[in-house]
């Protein structure tokens, strides 16, 4: 213990030591400093990419951390900026594929009903038609650029570049199993599967291809990079988060009110928050196409 | 030695010949680069400290007696934006330029030589990493397994043998208290819902040998103020995994020891250069190996249930690690010398 106490003090001392001392070597920061561009602003004829325009961007985007259903979105981003680090956007996605991810693969080959699972697997090769799925997303946010720099590809291609976050509010269109309840269970939401053992399950069959609709309403934030090829056309990158509750499984996961499970009812009790993330890339068109520069 | 001339021939020369020669000893004894940049701003700055200068371009501040009142130093008006007073701050040039009024009562020879200031497209990479080690301390999380985390604590050493190409090693440590601590609800929610069990394995070590390249860097400016530097590179390499699957199907029988596998790793990261050797830096990286889950299927004869040959599955599964790494990185040595001055 006193050798590692020992080795820390004398890698602190090491540090406080370089930081505190004078340096034999000047530093390209110091010179500067002290040079003739001394007192002159940190960058000079700028271009304010953002300052007073509007930007319309087409992406495509796609969600990650997907448990059972992968969305892949085609969108619209539009934004005006008021000046070069603050503006407002609106961002709206449309879901025109959604993929299986592996693990409902594997429900759908290996899953096993029983007669305590039913409600929630009522046919294994079903299971696909009863998983959640987003079918479209919008946005209005607010939009902060701290970050405005350039960036040096294998030393030969310079680009200026902004990094960026938002914040801001969503609406996301959320399919779901529909809601759907066993006779006698003392639940009332949605269809009610009850009679013969033949009539409650080809009523569950049924359950589980029957959606319903709804819309989320989230908060949105997140942060991107950009990267501009000319004045007015440049590479976006971002990614976002839109935490919200849904029933990603369309299954029975709640208990009843004394906590026992199941509560033999698929209804909104089985919905769990979620960190839904998107990953998005565009192409930024600015308008008009000619930027501010500065001095 | 021309400032001290036209320092001679004002009124108060002495002093400014006594305040030069203190300047001069205090950067005497710096380093080469300063003294560089110092004899830059008087040689090219100081000797025609006419006003013509003022607010001219560079390249013709220093034809025609580039410097001004103030400065002495003028990048004009598309770089210095303010002409003489964008010399504030250096007092060497302040002192030759005669801000005190000096200037106006000094009659300074024309220069013989045509001066030609250079302005460098590029200027000095703020930390050079060529001949130093750098030692990378990291905490990692993996972006890709819903079913259980592998949270992880990584050690990598890298020595820059150029400025944009390293060769290193690298050590993530995984196995932290119960694996059973580590699994998602959805692993529960699965089985309890489809009756189906996902296999799921626990990682101990991680150890890699890599190549690093820096085909980026770059500046941010934080609201035009504050400038930073900033690189992003690419890691990748080869090594080891060592594994074991964690017994769901059949947990009253089956053990698993620890199995080395071949694996593979690269990634992307960005680093931010807080000062010359110190920088933080986040990280995507995929680790890629091969993987032997449990066996889904038990056997029925007591024998073969028990024997441990049955308890892997017969076949590899390809699994990626897609993780997020965090960390700090420190440069040794802490100073560095550049081969040119500017």
């Amino acid at each position: 213990m006193s050798r590692i106490l020992t080795v820390t003090t004398l890698a602190a001392a090491l540090l406080v030591a370089d930081a505190a001392l004078p340096a034999n070597q000047a530093h390209a920061q110091e010179i500067q400093i002290t040079g003739p561009l001394a007192g002159q602003p940190a960058v000079r004829r700028m271009r304010l990419y953002r300052k007073g325009r509007i930007l319309l961007e087409p992406n495509f985007a796609f969600t990650l951390q997907d448990e059972f259903t992968r969305t892949l979105f085609a969108g619209l981003h539009a934004g005006y900026y008021f000046t070069d680090w603050i503006g407002i956007g609106l961002w709206g996605a449309y879901g025109v594929v959604g993929l299986d991810t592996g693990l409902t693969d594997q429900i759908t080959a290996q899953g096993v009903t029983t007669d305590r699972n039913r409600l929630s697997l009522p046919s294994r090769a079903g299971f696909p038609d009863q998983t959640g799925s987003l079918t479209w997303a919008a946005a209005l946010q607010l939009e902060f650029v701290p970050l405005r720099g350039k960036l040096a590809i294998f030393q030969k291609l310079f680009v200026d570049t902004d990094f960026y976050i938002f914040l801001g509010a969503a609406f996301v269109g959320v399919e779901e199993r529909a809601d759907v309840h066993l006779a006698g269970v003392g639940e009332t939401a949605g269809t009610e599967c009850g009679g013969d053992a033949a009539a409650v399950a080809a009523c569950l069959q049924t359950s589980q291809t029957a959606r319903a609709s709804r819309v989320a309403i989230a908060p949105t934030f997140g942060a991107g990079l950009t990267m501009m090829f000319n004045d007015f056309v440049g590479l976006n990158f971002n990614w976002r988060a839109i935490p919200f509750s849904w029933n990603t499984s369309g299954t029975d996961e709640s208990g009843d009110e004394a906590g026992d499970f199941p509560d033999g009812a698929i209804d909104e009790d089985d919905r769990f928050l979620k960190l839904n993330q998107v990953f998005q890339v565009g192409i930024m068109i600015y308008l008009p196409t000619a930027p501010e520069i500065t001095e | 030695m021309k400032h001290f001339l036209t320092a001679l021939t004002g009124r108060r020369g002495s002093h400014v010949l006594l305040a030069s020669l203190l300047v001069w000893l205090g950067t005497a004894v710096a380093a080469p680069v300063t003294h560089a940049q110092m004899d830059f701003s008087l040689d090219e700055g100081e000797g025609e400290g006419t006003t013509e200068g003022e607010g001219e371009t560079f390249d013709e501040g220093g034809d025609e007696g580039g410097g001004g009142e103030d400065g002495g130093m003028d990048f004009g008006l598309d770089e210095g934006g303010e002409g003489g007073e964008g010399g504030g701050g250096d007092v060497i040039a302040d002192l030759a330029g005669g801000s005190d009024g000096l200037s106006d009562d000094t009659d300074r020879a024309p220069r013989e030589t045509e001066t030609v200031e250079e302005i460098f497209a590029v200027q000095q990479i703020y930390a050079l990493r060529l001949n130093r080690v750098e030692v990378a301390p990291s905490a990692s999380f993996t972006l890709n397994d819903p079913y259980i985390a592998h949270p992880a604590g990584s050690l990598a050493i890298n020595y820059w043998f150029t400025n944009v190409l390293a060769l290193g090693v690298s050590a993530s440590w995984f196995q932290w208290g119960q694996p059973q601590n580590r699994e998602s609800d959805l692993n529960f929610f699965v089985r309890r819902s489809t009756r189906l069990g996902i296999p799921v394995n626990e990682w101990q070590l991680g150890a890699y040998l890599n190549f690093t390249y820096v085909p980026f860097y770059g500046k941010f400016a934080v609201f035009n103020e504050f400038i930073f530097q900033w690189d992003a590179y690419i890691v990748g390499g080869v090594g080891m995994m060592r594994t074991r699957p964690i017994p769901v199907i059949d947990p009253e029988i089956r053990q698993f020891d620890f199995q080395n596998r071949v694996a593979f790793n690269l990634g992307l990261g960005i680093r931010v250069f807080v000062s010359r050797f110190f920088g933080v830096f986040i990280e995507f990286r995929d680790y890629a190996f091969l993987e032997k889950f449990e066996n889904l299927e038990v056997e029925v004869q007591t024998d073969r249930r028990n024997n441990p040959d049955t308890w892997l599955s017969d076949t590899t599964t390809f699994s990626n690690n897609a993780t997020v790494q965090v960390g700090f990185t420190i440069f040794f040595p802490f100073n560095f010398e550049y081969n040119l001055p500017k």
